[in-house]
């Protein structure tokens, strides 16, 4: 029988990373909506805060270090983000074939992929700006508040509130469901890091020309 | 951990780098820019407010209260002066620090 070979898909600085964001940013963003709906009483709202800031804190030192340690991965990041071809217009139009999969439980050929698809492109690149953004604002809201002007507190106020709600919903509606459906990318992700080679035959054509074996 | 296969070295051409770098610097040139001139614009501000203010009293013929007739004669009619427990109850305003969100 042929040895299912295993590929390292996420290192481990990677995997620390994204968990730095979902030990962060998850519950800064459950507690920031909790924040702007006000449904619970003072005390309440005053521990949603204190959860809010941790995670905020746990988030920009991850991405910090991220930034700083491992500038080849933030590199390598950028040019999958920012590489658009027409596969990944025609992969956009399909949904990458989600929708057909999970409601009519058919597959249709969609166009092939390289390490990351077309929607995750599209989720990078609102992390990337849009976690850039958060960040910048909330530093603002919490350690600058009496210093800006109030324009400027303002306008981060409200920017922090949509950008912050919008990559909420993206992460929680779409990015977390669809890692999770696709299980071995989410094991791979959490915990070993290792893909195997037929998945990513299958799942990531484009990225089998990028690979080396291991010497 | 075991694995057969890894990544190749990340490779970055001078194209990109340049396009990195000119994204960057527009971005914080830009967001510095933006930033400088709220400040700019509210010592501005700060200043024709102050100025108004000056402008404002140089214009009154009574600068301070206690020789504003108006106030005196509210004083008189409704029989209370400005140090009474009443004066106290209606105009005295408290301190709110708001600056601990």
């Amino acid at each position: 029988m042929e040895k299912d070979e295993k590929i390292l898909h996420h290192s481990l600085s990677v995997r620390l990373f994204h968990w730095s964001l979902v030990l962060g940013f998850l519950p800064a963003g459950f507690t920031g909506v909790l924040l702007f709906l006000r449904p619970f009483g003072d005390d309440m709202m005053h521990l949603a805060m204190q959860i809010h800031i941790a995670g905020a804190w746990i988030m920009t030192i991850g991405c910090v270090l991220f930034f700083v340690l491992c500038p080849g991965r933030v590199a390598r990041f950028w040019q999958e983000i920012f590489h658009w071809t027409k596969d990944d217009i025609d992969w956009m139009k399909v949904s990458g074939g989600y929708p057909h999969k999970i409601l009519l439980g058919r597959e249709i050929e969609v166009p092939p992929m390289g390490k990351i698809n077309s929607g995750q492109k599209l989720m990078g690149i609102m992390v990337f700006f849009g976690g850039f953004i958060i960040i910048i604002t909330g530093l603002v809201l919490y350690v600058a508040l009496p210093l800006v002007p109030k324009e400027i507190a303002w306008y981060a106020d409200k920017i922090h509130l949509i950008v912050g709600i919008a990559l909420f919903l993206c992460v929680v509606g779409g990015h977390i469901p669809l890692g999770i459906y696709n299980w071995p990318e989410f094991v791979s992700m959490f915990g070993s890091g290792l893909l195997s080679k037929k998945h990513a035959e299958k799942h990531h054509p484009l990225w089998m020309d990028e690979i080396e074996k291991v010497k | 951990m075991q694995y057969d296969y890894k990544e190749k070295e990340v490779k970055i051409n001078r194209r990109e780098f340049l396009g990195f770098i000119g994204v960057l610097t527009a971005a914080i040139w830009s967001g510095l820019y933006a930033v400088t001139d709220v400040f700019v614009d509210r010592t501005k501000y700060i200043k024709m407010r102050t100025a108004g203010l000056y402008q404002d009293d140089e214009k009154q013929a009574a600068r301070q209260s206690h020789k504003n007739k108006s106030l005196m004669n509210m004083y008189k009619s409704l029989n209370f002066s400005p140090t009474s427990p009443l004066a106290e109850e209606l105009f005295h305003t408290h301190y709110i620090d708001r600056s601990v969100l």
